[in-house]
């Protein structure tokens, strides 16, 4: 195969990034006439690879291996990197997850290839892919150029390719092995565990709720609140909600608070003052319900509400629920 | 580490200014030259040298070129020697041209300058002449020993906003020196204090302000003029509040545009960040600054009152230098080389006082007399009234400033000292808010003071009490509300005051973490309840070559 | 315990930047640089884990130009022990393969029992040159720390995953560790720190000295990033705003 997508497993299903990893791979395969094959890995690797089978591409690569079950990236990064090697694919894409950071550049380094993470675009060039990232804060983009010859590794940002755009057909699964002796292995890891959420990391959230002055006061909040319930997403706020103690400052969006970019930001009573959108204008879909027409958060909106957040927000939650 | 740390050094500066650096670099000299030698350190509320200096400016070689003989101007850090000079009286259309440049206010051989490059560089020969510099660490209180100060006491880091210590609490440092020398720039916060414990002002005029707000706009390749240099007077302040505009040309196409308003005026309304908005409105700034982008926002306050409003400079222990004591030529619009002579000759009253190991007033005393007998006294004598003309309207004060060229500095011809009084008496309970009707903020040109502050990349341990104490907030709410209509939301350039609703009435919100240390404040506020004090060391404006 | 913490010195995160001419760097004149937030972080943990185990250095290894002498004398305030600068003028690598195998090749006679390096720079933010580093070196890597502890020989280190999760996993040392921001609470300099910093030794060696292995990518072609947007304005009474918005929400944006 051209493409190599290898998946990322979240107890055994395939991973949402790895997931728009596949559909960028058909996407980039389309407009470069780049076959695409599919790795799936570790203990669910069969139940992955069957998952994968069920997309338009070449083969599925099922891989399982005992010094796989748990994820280490000693094993992993030596394990994808034998694969690689054997099936010598031009580009190897994954989602740029935790996950991929942890063992990835390993593999650049067993390989000698690079490693174009985190892009954010990829056009195409003389039929060849032209990947960017975002460099300097989000604030530019660069480009990225490999050198040299063989496989280039590449990892994608959240929501840079949408996984509703997958295109379904039926893939081979072919099984394949690796050489892999106990001493690679020099991590013993435990059982993950979740932790009561001292300062949730809103940078890692897909959907966020943000309230600003608009909300009016604080008896107000919970309303704000039983809508990102229903929607699932985090709630945030803009500076003066947590000047006024109405809010824990975790929850502040922007240069003093933190950044985030997730696939919809919904501002509601937010005017948009500066230090409040250089945190949150690299959000993929940004919905905005202010009373004020002329807020300058308008100029960054995908979708505008010129109108009473308190009036709206109940009857969208109810909407919701439904 | 939770003990308090204690140092013991021989002189202490606080403020690494151009007083300080220059009196550090100076002292280090005449040491050396004698075959002596002392520990030198200098504090600095800032995270790095120049991080907090501000200024338009133009500078007059003389005091650089004393401290280095050896160098020449092409090894200073200036942008560029003043290659054209221009004295405009503005309408709101039209830019009319002085007929003369008065020879008192030419800029001949003197250079445009970055203070927060000069201070810099000067910060690099002090650090080369073994003199520490305290980065992030904010004198906060004098330690006495009777009525001689024996050391600076450094702000404690670590408390929240209810004053209560987190875990990460440090206590602020004991620093003991022999002489604690204050350069801590206009109204010091520990020179407030210094000159109302013993009463320096005694005899004097009070200190008068100005306030200088400016931005930094980057233009396209080439197109900014180096060393090019414009003032202004009239559109947009009128004739009644004291002040004018700059325009310099920097290095890297930069203009570098501010406004200076004396904070002295009447309407309790004026607020020159509108001003300096109000002023881009005007046609020839439009076409200068179209395509530009605004890059650094900053603003700080100047000390006007001149000659006689510098304090008694030295108690036992301790001395006043720089924009602290309020050595700046209001006239020429220039004080870094009157603040880097004060600290050179106060060097030199240290180095006789280090041979003698005696810092008592009496011995320090003789800083004073250094500076009568030195051209920082020729200089000022001769615009010892200056400021004071302002009083009655432009006009007026371009006359007396006029008259006082021929008479060698007397107000109105023959008075030998004008007397004054704090700007802050000045202001009248009469608002008249209309001044900025005509101001739009586009977010792109027209530029509101939040946006402005973003640019002044300030920030602020967020959790931590306010440093700005206001003693009495009742009276923000009624009195104040109803005679001043609350002019702390009018002059402060960085917004750090606001009226929000409390309930059925309002009540004050401190942003003190919009705070660019300019001090107008502290200044301007009529009831005198506002005390500045330095926030956590490192906070603040983080300047790169304002 | 020998502790290595490569520390870089970035661009203020809140400055504006402006390209250079050729489009393959930003204009460095009128730049605040301060020491890269996660390395500070990195720096923290690494003098915590000296005084934890009583002895042993901390050294710091810095790659670039001149005025990264100015962050290495900050780390040197802070209580690391000595310092190496490797300087490099511009035009910068930016490749993290060539950069990590250039700092290896500088350290590796040092056999570090740690290398610990921030998450990621907020400059070029690639986040792979401590773990490129660690490979190179032979080390046992893991990124995303937020607490280590030392056991016997090895190292026992948190890890944040996801959403919420984190993980404990026990590690042989050598090995290089990628530092998350807030793990700890860094340290102020102390006024005696800053006074004896300057007596503490910096080595500077050039790049090209120390140089391994050439770009395997190249980072070029600088942009703003141009976001254009076409606002739809949803109009109508309440009902039917969030008639709209629901619809986008569930079929244009797709929260579910």
């Amino acid at each position: 195969m051209n493409i190599l997508v290898v998946l990322e497993d979240k107890s055994g299903s395939i991973h949402r990034m790895s997931q728009e990893a596949i559909a960028g791979a058909q996407q980039i395969g389309g407009e470069c006439n780049l076959s695409i094959g599919i790795l799936a890995l570790g203990n669910n690797a069969p139940a992955l690879a069957e998952q994968a089978a069920k997309y338009e591409a070449t083969e599925v690569l099922s891989m399982e291996n005992e010094h796989l079950n748990q994820y280490t990236a000693d094993g992993y990064a030596a394990a994808v990197a034998q694969v690689i090697a054997n099936e010598n694919p031009q580009y190897v894409f994954f989602g740029h997850t935790y996950q991929i950071r942890d063992y990835v550049p390993r593999i650049s380094v067993k390989l000698q290839r690079p490693f174009l993470n985190d892009v954010v675009s990829c056009s195409t060039n003389e039929g060849k892919p032209v990947f960017s990232k975002q460099a300097f804060n989000a604030k530019l983009l660069a480009g990225l150029h490999p050198q040299g010859s063989g496989p280039v590794l590449v990892s994608f940002q959240s929501a840079t390719f949408s996984s509703d755009n997958i295109q379904n057909g039926t893939a081979n699964v072919r099984s394949v092995t690796v050489e892999m002796d106990t001493g690679t292995i020099k991590t013993v890891p435990e059982e993950p565990f979740q932790e009561a959420a001292g300062g949730v990391d809103l940078s890692s959230a897909d959907l966020i709720v943000a309230i600003g002055r608009g909300i009016g006061k604080e008896e107000n909040i919970p309303m704000a609140q039983e809508l990102a319930k229903v929607m699932g997403a985090e709630i945030a706020s803009s500076r003066p909600v947590v000047d006024s103690d109405w809010l824990a400052p975790h929850h502040q969006i922007g240069s003093s608070g933190q950044t985030v970019a997730p696939k919809l930001y919904l501002a509601l009573g937010i005017s948009g003052a500066i230090q409040h959108v250089v945190g949150m204008k690299g959000s993929k879909n940004i919905v905005v319900v202010n009373k004020d027409p002329d807020a300058p958060i308008f100029e960054l909106a995908d979708y505008g509400v010129v109108g009473d957040m308190l009036e709206i927000v109940p009857k969208l939650t109810a909407a919701l629920q439904e | 580490m939770s003990e308090r740390e204690v140092l013991e050094l021989d002189v202490l500066f606080v403020g690494a200014g151009p007083a300080s650096l220059a009196g550090a670099i100076h002292l280090k000299q005449l040491l050396r030259e004698s075959g002596q030698d002392a520990s030198v350190a200098i504090l600095e509320k800032a995270s790095e040298v120049g991080a907090h200096s501000l200024s338009g400016a133009i500078v007059d070689p003389r005091a650089l070129n004393e401290l280095f003989p050896d160098k020449s101007v092409t090894d200073f850090p200036f942008e560029a020697e003043v290659a054209e000079e221009h004295l405009y009286y503005l309408t709101a259309a039209k830019k009319i041209p002085f007929p003369f440049v008065p020879p008192a206010m030419n800029h001949h051989n003197c250079f445009v300058t970055s203070l927060g490059k000069l201070t810099r560089w000067l910060g690099g020969i002090c650090e080369n002449e073994e003199v520490d510099i305290f980065c992030g660490f904010a004198g906060t209180e004098l330690l006495y020993e009777g009525d001689r100060v024996i050391g600076v006491r450094t702000g404690d880091r670590g408390i929240d906003k209810n004053g209560q210590k987190k875990p990460q609490f440090e206590p602020g440092a004991d620093i003991h020196a022999k002489v604690i020398i204050l350069g801590e720039g206009t109204r010091g916060s520990l020179t407030k204090k210094l000159i109302n414990r013993h009463d320096l002002m005694q005899g004097r005029n009070p200190q008068v302000w100005a306030v200088g707000v400016k931005e930094l706009w980057r233009m396209s390749p080439g197109s900014v003029p180096q060393g090019y240099v414009a003032h202004t007077m009239g559109f947009p302040l009128g004739h009644n509040i004291f002040g004018g505009a700059f325009l310099y040309g920097m290095q890297n196409d930069i203009w570098d545009l501010g406004m200076v308003v004396g904070l002295d005026y009447k309407n309790p309304a004026v607020d020159a960040h509108h001003e300096l908005q109000r002023l881009k409105n005007h046609p020839w700034l439009h076409s200068l600054l179209e395509g530009g982008e605004m890059i650094a926002y900053g603003a700080k306050s100047l000390p006007e009152g001149g000659w006689f409003s510098i304090p008694k400079l030295a108690v036992d222990g301790a001395m006043l230098i720089g924009d602290s004591a309020g050595f700046m030529n209001g006239q020429r619009l220039k004080g870094i080389h009157l603040s880097m002579k004060s600290g050179m000759l106060a060097a030199e009253t240290i180095a006789e006082a280090l041979s003698t190991d005696n810092f008592s007033a009496a011995q320090l005393a003789d800083f004073e007399l250094r500076v009568e007998k030195s051209w920082v006294k020729d200089e000022l004598w001769k615009v010892r009234n200056f400021h004071q003309g302002f009083d009655n309207g432009l006009l007026a004060g371009l006359f007396n400033s006029g008259i006082g060229l021929l008479t060698g500095g007397r107000g109105w011809g023959f008075k030998n000292r004008i007397s004054s009084e704090s700007g802050h008496l000045k202001m009248e309970k009469k608002a008249e808010r209309d001044r900025y009707n005509d101001l739009h903020f586009d977010g792109t040109y027209i530029l509101d003071k939040v946006t402005d502050v973003y640019y002044s990349a300030t920030a602020h341990e967020e959790d931590q009490v306010p440093h700005l104490h206001v003693r009495d907030q009742d009276v923000c709410t009624t009195t104040c509300a109803e005679e001043y209509g609350n002019p702390c939301t009018n002059f402060c350039p960085a917004g750090v005051y606001e009226m929000v609703p409390d309930g059925e009435s309002q009540k004050l919100q401190i942003n003190f973490s919009n705070c660019v240390h300019c001090k107008t404040c502290d200044i301007m506020d009529p009831y005198q309840i506002i005390d500045w004090v330095p926030p956590e060391g490192g906070d603040g404006p983080v300047w790169v070559n304002l | 315990m020998n502790i290595c913490v490569l520390v870089k010195q970035v661009p203020g995160s809140d400055a504006h930047f402006a390209i250079t001419a050729d489009g393959a760097w930003i204009q460095e004149a009128e730049l605040p640089f301060e020491m890269n937030e996660s390395d500070n972080y990195a720096l923290e943990e690494a003098l915590q884990i000296r005084e934890q185990n009583g002895d042993g250095e901390v050294v710091v290894v810095s790659l670039g130009p001149d005025r990264c002498q100015k962050t290495i004398r900050e780390a040197l305030a802070k209580g690391a022990d000595r310092a190496l600068h490797i300087k490099e003028e511009p035009p910068y690598h930016s490749d993290p393969y060539a950069i990590a195998s250039a700092i290896a090749n500088a350290i590796k006679a040092e056999n570090f029992d740690l290398v610990l390096s921030g998450l990621q720079s907020d400059d070029l933010g690639f986040g792979q040159t401590g773990v490129i580093l660690g490979e190179l070196l032979g080390m046992t890597t893991a990124t995303l720390v937020v607490g280590t502890e030392i056991q016997d020989g090895k190292i026992r280190v948190k890890r944040e995953l996801e959403a919420g999760w984190f993980q404990w996993q026990t590690m042989e040392l050598p090995a290089s560790l990628a530092i998350q921001s807030g793990l700890n609470t860094p340290r102020y300099p102390s006024l005696k720190g800053i006074m004896t910093a300057k007596k503490k030794e910096i080595k500077t060696v050039s790049l090209a000295e120390v140089f391994a292995d050439d770009n395997l990518q190249e980072f070029n072609g600088l942009s703003v990033q141009h976001v254009e947007k076409q606002t739809e304005m949803i109009e109508g009474s309440v009902d039917q705003v969030v008639n709209r918005l629901v619809d986008v929400f569930k079929n244009e944006i797709r929260i579910n």
